[in-house]
């Protein structure tokens, strides 16, 4: 009997080791820049198209492509990894993911080991800083940013009397208060709203457009204190105190189909969501424009590219890093497929910043694009910079829904804010 | 489970067979039952204890599963008790869960009773007409209906409106939110529980409702004096699986709501427990608190399902 009950445990040992033990990581294998990289991406931004183009650069080259799923996904999925799994050689991160992982920057490959210490320098200042430790360590390479414009819709606005062309628009609503003007108007002429909600297509321009955000740039927590965001927040509330918003959340069940029967005449514009109305509203061809928002400066989302510190064969991600995040790589991926490049001379190549687009009256897209990243400023990111946002979006939707009222939305959102980061 | 298996071995020695199993190959034949269900065993306490047992040990640690984790007691424990999105997702887990379960079951058993009659036409199409909601996956079930309860364009609205009444946002409340989650749950299951009443019924001898027919008992009473006592084993284990279900429910709420994340409402009107867990665990990887979180949920499941079979086991008894 106790033979055979050592025998079930030893059968219990091996099984258990077989299936746990099975990350012991390679090394003692000379640094070969063409060995099979893994890459992570998330969907919907063609990475499969860059590993192409990559292919046919250095064909010696291998790289396999896993499309691990959304933002988020791919983000859960390399926390898991991090955390006790196999790495990738090569992961995108998206921005709004970024912090957490360069809080604990020890997970990646300093990049300055690979590509010396001004590799961050090609790149959009903002964009490279938000992947930069505070010890200077750079974690990733900046592959794209959101930009910001709005979308309008010129019919509407010409049945209400206001001008038509993006620049005539943007000159109208050069700042938040003519922007309200403009609603209230527009809303007068049409008994119809003039913009979908507040949270993302008012306050995420509004809190953008600051100095300094929740963090002080030292570090230290000020979203409560700083009459920026404040101010930005009731740049929010005055629009829904204006009654021109029609209280319809991006991607709620009622966006698709208000971007398509005019139920509002302007939403939030970067430059990833454009093939979203397309989509979505596909008989409204030609009737869209894209400005400048008020203030001009602004981005919403981009993504940067990173190399785990387990991962197994470094030399030849960074390689590909190198090969496809130039100037030259990044402008040719944004002809192909539309992602907005982050490296600073791409942002004022000539291919860019003619780029239209009928389906929105051709508009001059990649300049209000790069014109808004150029302007965008730089603010220190922390760890909760994520739960915040979310705390003063959601404050500002309950607003709209009639959960609270606008004397109270400010006090209801810091008091959110401070449960989110367990303060 | 070692020590489990020693008593039983020596049992078994004493016995009987295992003097006629003696002339065989004593040693392997008496392997031979524990290898045959050792596979499941072994998977069970890779995928089943292991997470269940690790979960209990992360809860007392403030663990970043990329960075630091230090122990911290029950300190996650006392934070959430004092954290109101914990009493809120418990509201609305229990509201949800009620919403959806009490109606359900009762449609089921009605439902069941009368496709359990001996005169209905075509009975076979309706009892398989009720599985398709069960095998519509849950993601197409949730678009549907956050299109349908939509307050600017879903049907419910434009109904309400022909009738001149406002429109209802429902998912910017506690009630409408629980509604229409509710609503996709018993969209989903009542099909499979009106199934297992149905097999529970057809079980039953039919000449024992003949019987009662030509006694002139009514179809109310068939019902409340045969069908209801004669399914008892049957409902109670629909209702204690619905309870671990409902408890634990996550995709609708996750699903409804898409603009909002993982708090299902700007407000957390609809946010259950699960998916309060799944915020702070996988969210913000607060592993410690987001596995706190799922020690509590645990200890709830158990004391809902203890009091429920204390209950069914009480009521019989009492007769």
């Amino acid at each position: 009997m106790k033979r055979s009950l050592t025998a079930i445990a030893a059968t219990a040992a091996v099984l258990a080791l077989a299936l746990t033990g099975c990350s012991s990581g390679g090394g003692g294998k000379p640094a070969d820049p063409n060995a099979e990289v893994s890459f992570w991406s998330f969907t919907g931004i063609n990475a499969k198209d860059s590993v192409n183009e990559y292919a046919k650069k250095v064909p010696d080259a291998k790289v396999k492509l896993t499309e691990v799923g959304s933002t988020t996904e791919t983000a859960t999925a390399l926390i898991a990894a991090l955390a006790g799994g196999k790495v990738p050689d090569l992961v995108m991160i998206q921005n709004d993911d970024l912090p957490k992982f360069v809080e604990n920057s020890s997970n990646f490959v300093d990049l300055r080991s690979l590509g010396g210490d001004n590799i961050a320098h090609d790149y959009l200042g903002w964009a490279a800083g938000a992947a930069t430790a505070p010890d200077g360590s750079v974690i990733g390479i900046p592959t794209d940013v959101g930009g910001l414009g709005f979308a309008y819709r010129a019919d509407l606005f010409e049945q209400a009397g206001l001008p038509t062309k993006p620049e005539e628009v943007a000159a109208m609503w050069k700042d938040w208060p003519s922007f309200i003007e403009m609603g209230r108007k527009y809303t007068a002429a049409t008994g119809k709203p003039f913009v979908d909600n507040i949270e993302t297509s008012v306050f995420f321009s509004t809190v953008n457009q600051v100095s300094e955000k929740y963090y002080s740039d030292e570090g230290k927590l000020v979203y409560d204190t700083n009459p920026q965001v404040k101010e930005a927040f009731d740049v929010a509330v005055k629009t829904h105190d204006a009654g021109i918003s029609a209280g319809i959340a991006a991607w709620s069940s009622g966006w698709a189909p208000g971007r398509a029967n005019g139920a509002f005449a302007v939403t939030i514009a970067p430059s990833w969501i454009l093939k979203g109305i397309k989509t979505d509203a596909p008989d409204t061809a030609g009737k869209w424009r894209i400005a400048s928002v008020p203030g001009v400066g602004g981005n919403w989302g981009g993504s940067v590219i990173a190399i785990p510190a387990r991962a197994e064969h470094p030399e030849a991600a960074w390689q590909y890093i190198k090969t496809m995040m130039s100037a030259e790589g990044q402008t040719d991926h944004f002809v192909q497929s539309g992602t907005f490049p982050a490296a600073t001379s791409a942002v004022t190549s000539q291919s860019v910043l003619d780029y239209t687009d009928p389906f929105f009256g051709d508009s001059k897209i990649g300049k209000v694009m790069a014109t808004s990243v150029q302007q965008f400023p730089s603010f220190y990111n922390g760890p909760d910079t994520t739960p915040i946002n979310g705390a003063l979006l959601n404050t500002l939707v309950q607003l709209e829904a009639g959960g609270v009222t606008s004397d109270k939305a400010w006090t209801t959102a810091l008091q959110t804010a401070k449960q989110a980061i367990g303060g | 489970m070692s020590s489990a298996t020693a008593t039983l071995s020596r049992k078994q020695r004493k016995g009987p067979i295992q003097k006629a199993t003696r002339i065989r190959n004593p040693l392997s034949e008496r392997i031979a039952p524990y290898a045959y269900v050792s596979p499941f065993f072994l998977i069970f306490i890779v995928f089943g204890l292991f997470p269940l047992v690790f979960t209990f040990y992360v809860s007392l640690f403030d663990w970043n599963p990329i960075g630091k984790q230090t122990f911290v007691g029950l300190r996650n424990f006392e934070l959430l008790f004092a954290d109101g999105r914990f009493w809120n997702a418990l509201l609305n887990t229990f509201g949800i869960f009620l919403i959806s379960t009490i109606p359900q079951l009762l449609l089921a058993l009605f439902l069941a009773h009368l496709l359990n009659h001996a005169r209905l036409r075509w009975a076979n199409f309706f009892r398989m007409a009720l599985l398709v909601p069960y095998i519509t996956s849950v993601a197409a079930t949730a678009i549907v209906f956050a299109q349908i309860f939509d307050k600017n364009f879903g049907l419910i609205n434009w109904v309400l409106g022909l009738f001149g009444l406002p429109s209802v946002n429902f998912l910017a409340t506690n009630y409408g939110s629980w509604i229409l989650i509710s609503a996709m749950v018993m969209w989903r299951w009542f099909g499979y529980n009106t199934l297992l009443y149905l097999a529970g019924l057809q079980s039953m001898p039919r000449e024992m409702f003949e019987a009662a027919s030509v006694d002139g008992a009514s179809s109310w009473q068939q019902f409340r004096h045969l069908t209801i006592p004669s399914l008892r084993p049957i409902i109670v284990f629909s209702v204690i699986m619905s309870t671990i279900g409902g408890l634990q429910i996550f995709t609708e709420p996750l699903l409804v709501s898409p603009e909002s994340g993982l708090t299902c409402g700007a407000g957390r009107q609809c946010q259950t427990l699960s998916l309060f867990l799944y915020e702070q665990g996988f969210g913000l990887f607060k592993f410690g608190y987001g596995s706190a979180i799922g020690v509590v949920l645990f200890v709830i499941v158990v004391l809902v399902s203890l009091l429920n079979f204390f209950l069914s086991t009480r009521t019989r008894k009492a007769r």
